[in-house]
């Protein structure tokens, strides 16, 4: 039982940075009703920028942490400009495709700049750990939980309680509306796809800076368990990225334990596997995209 | 005649075609599949462990590993038939996934001949050496490839000139006015994954003889997004579409040497651009209906 509680802890410390991936992923879902698979390597040019800041200039923390945003932001246009404006807006499956190509595209020109496997990355909190009674936390995992909490709220607040939050929701429930109501699309989408590269940039630098090290597969990494977590979740929901984020450090934690490291990330896949299958709106996800896959299946 | 490098590329060729026609059969009735790369595996295990234990012909095994991914591609179908789109193609990313980790755990190994031999979780599977010991030639083992190949493409531009082929554009197109016609779009999408399945399946068994090792990480993901773009690039109106997609990708951007270092720069910009020029590739219907038409107006005007 011990043990149980402790790998739950584990899982939710994991589950904090899968729940701020899951966040931006949702963002540009929730906005575009496109999936952005290139999510991750953004994130990962990103955190190369931070590190080259760091090597080159010896930055500190917060420029690091500036420059990875930036790096993200950067990035997460060219993928925007490219996959998602350029495409026509009901070719969803289009710039799916696109933007897993451009994956490779941005996975290689990291690559090709940045040659060794393995590169520093400045840690912060990165030995503390906090302990309750017999169980115990990394302090960085803590400060990530809080931020994803914090991340939630102001993501919240920015889409419920702003005029720049409503313009994005016309757009995301009819663009064609929302254009003639007088709202520049092309603009808000963009915006969006920024903030959502934003939080983005600042989820890749709290992991990086937890671990210390940064690699390429590192895009990979992200975009897969933002994908999971959201998709657990339900696509376009803001708390259910958070839930699925932390069930799914939560399972993996467990799997790890009780069944080894390679057990882990199928078991991660097979239940990704039995939510799209059997409630493909996830956890928290929209009712009505059942209903419509009922309606159509009676025609 | 051909020297080796040659035949070394138009062998892989021959083999990722397969794949990118598996990757098209599935475009066809509208989904997209981000999975294909996992029936190729589970057929490029099966056959090998079919001829290098079980002591199979090569023949038998192949159509032994075609059977059992195109079994897997119905098993696949069935659990995903109601969700579509995006949801469909994470689903696929999810199955080939799990395969590729469930072959990181495989293990069977029998003793043939005092050696022990068979797939060994992470550490692949190797001495799948039927064709060494067959002493077939690698010229030889692409003329195999070619007519496996051909006989494939062959069936596949049959069935598209029948009614069944109009059938399955049509649940492409519009799968509730598919249904108001009276197609059974169930039936079509299940038969044509596992038929998708099944072509991937053949290229995987060629592939594990040709190369006499496998191992898991070969059958990522990028392997399954390659075989997706070559029949977006190359154009979903005809099954020639996809093989001009794997000509342009590795005959022209992996074979010469001006992009080595940069071929998947070119690559993702080239998929990317001609998704929003051309969404259909460059050998559209529209592309193929006007070559078609002029191949019959010049012979009404002979």
């Amino acid at each position: 039982m011990a043990d149980f509680l402790q790998n739950c802890l584990d899982g939710i410390a994991i589950g904090a940075a899968y729940a701020l991936l899951a966040l931006g992923f949702t963002l540009i879902f929730g906005v575009l009703r496109r999936l952005n698979l290139s999510y991750g390597p953004s994130i990962m040019a990103g955190v190369f920028a931070g590190t080259a800041a760091y090597m080159a200039f010896n930055a500190g923390l917060a420029e690091v942490a500036i420059a990875t945003v930036i790096g993200a932001v950067v990035v997460g246009a060219y993928i925007e400009r490219l996959c998602f404006w350029a495409i026509r807006k009901d070719m969803a499956v289009a710039s799916m495709v696109s933007s897993f190509v451009i994956w490779m595209q941005i996975e290689e020109g990291v690559t090709l700049l940045f040659p060794d496997r393995t590169y520093a990355f400045p840690g912060i909190l990165a030995d503390s750990v906090v302990e309750f009674g017999p169980f115990f936390l990394r302090a960085s995992s803590l400060a990530m939980l809080a931020i994803a909490a914090l991340a939630v709220l102001g993501l919240l607040a920015l889409i419920y309680r702003t005029h720049f939050g409503l313009a994005v929701r016309a757009v995301s429930e009819n663009p064609e509306a929302a254009r003639v109501a007088g709202v520049n699309t092309g603009l808000v989408t963009l915006l969006a796809f920024a903030c959502a590269s934003a939080l983005g940039g600042l989820a890749g630098f709290l992991i990086a800076a937890g671990d210390q090290q940064i690699t390429p597969l590192f895009g990979l990494w992200a975009t897969f368990k933002g994908l999971i977590a959201m998709m657990l979740g339900g696509m376009g929901s803001i708390p259910g990225a958070v839930l699925g984020g932390l069930l799914l450090g939560t399972v993996e934690a467990n799997a790890l334990w009780y069944l080894g490291v390679e057990t882990r990330d199928l078991i991660a896949y097979m239940l990704l596997f039995a939510v799209l299958t059997f409630r493909p709106g996830g956890l928290m996800g929209q009712a009505a995209l059942m209903a419509r896959r009922a309606a159509e299946s009676r025609v | 005649m051909l020297d080796d490098h040659l035949i070394g590329v138009l062998s892989n060729m021959g083999m990722i075609s397969f794949i990118a026609l598996s990757a098209y059969l599935v475009l066809v009735v509208g989904e997209i599949s981000f999975g294909q790369q996992a029936f190729f595996a589970i057929s490029a295990y099966a056959s090998g462990i079919a001829s290098a234990m079980w002591g199979w012909p090569f023949l038998g095994a192949v159509l032994w590993g075609a059977a059992v991914s195109g079994l897997a591609g119905l098993l696949l179908a069935i659990p995903t038939l109601r969700i579509r789109g995006l949801y469909f193609a994470i689903a696929t990313l999810a199955f080939a996934e799990m395969v590729r980790l469930a072959l990181e755990i495989f293990t069977y190994r029998v003793e043939v001949d005092g050696e022990l031999v068979g797939p060994d979780g992470s550490e692949g599977f190797r001495d799948i050496r039927y064709i060494y010991e067959a002493d077939i030639s690698s010229g030889e083992f692409l003329l195999v490839i070619l007519a496996l190949l051909a006989v494939t493409l062959a069936a596949i531009l049959w069935i598209e000139r029948t009614r069944l082929g109009a059938m399955l554009r049509m649940v492409g197109e519009d799968p509730v006015l598919a249904r108001l016609q009276g197609v059974n779009v169930n039936l079509a999408k299940i038969a044509t994954v596992a038929a998708a399945g099944l072509i991937a399946g053949i290229g995987g068994a060629l592939y594990a003889h040709l190369n006499t090792y496998v191992e898991p990480k070969i059958f990522n993901v990028m392997l399954g997004v390659h075989g997706l773009a070559y029949g977006l690039i190359g154009g979903l109106g005809t099954a020639f579409g996809p093989l001009l997609g794997v000509a342009l990708d590795i005959g022209v951007l992996e074979s010469t040497r001006a992009f080595s270092g940069y071929r998947m720069i070119v690559f993702g910009g080239l998929v990317a651009v001609l998704l929003i020029v051309r969404p259909r590739g460059l050998l559209d219907e529209a592309a193929v209906y006007r070559i078609r038409r002029f191949f019959v107006r010049k012979d009404a005007g002979d």
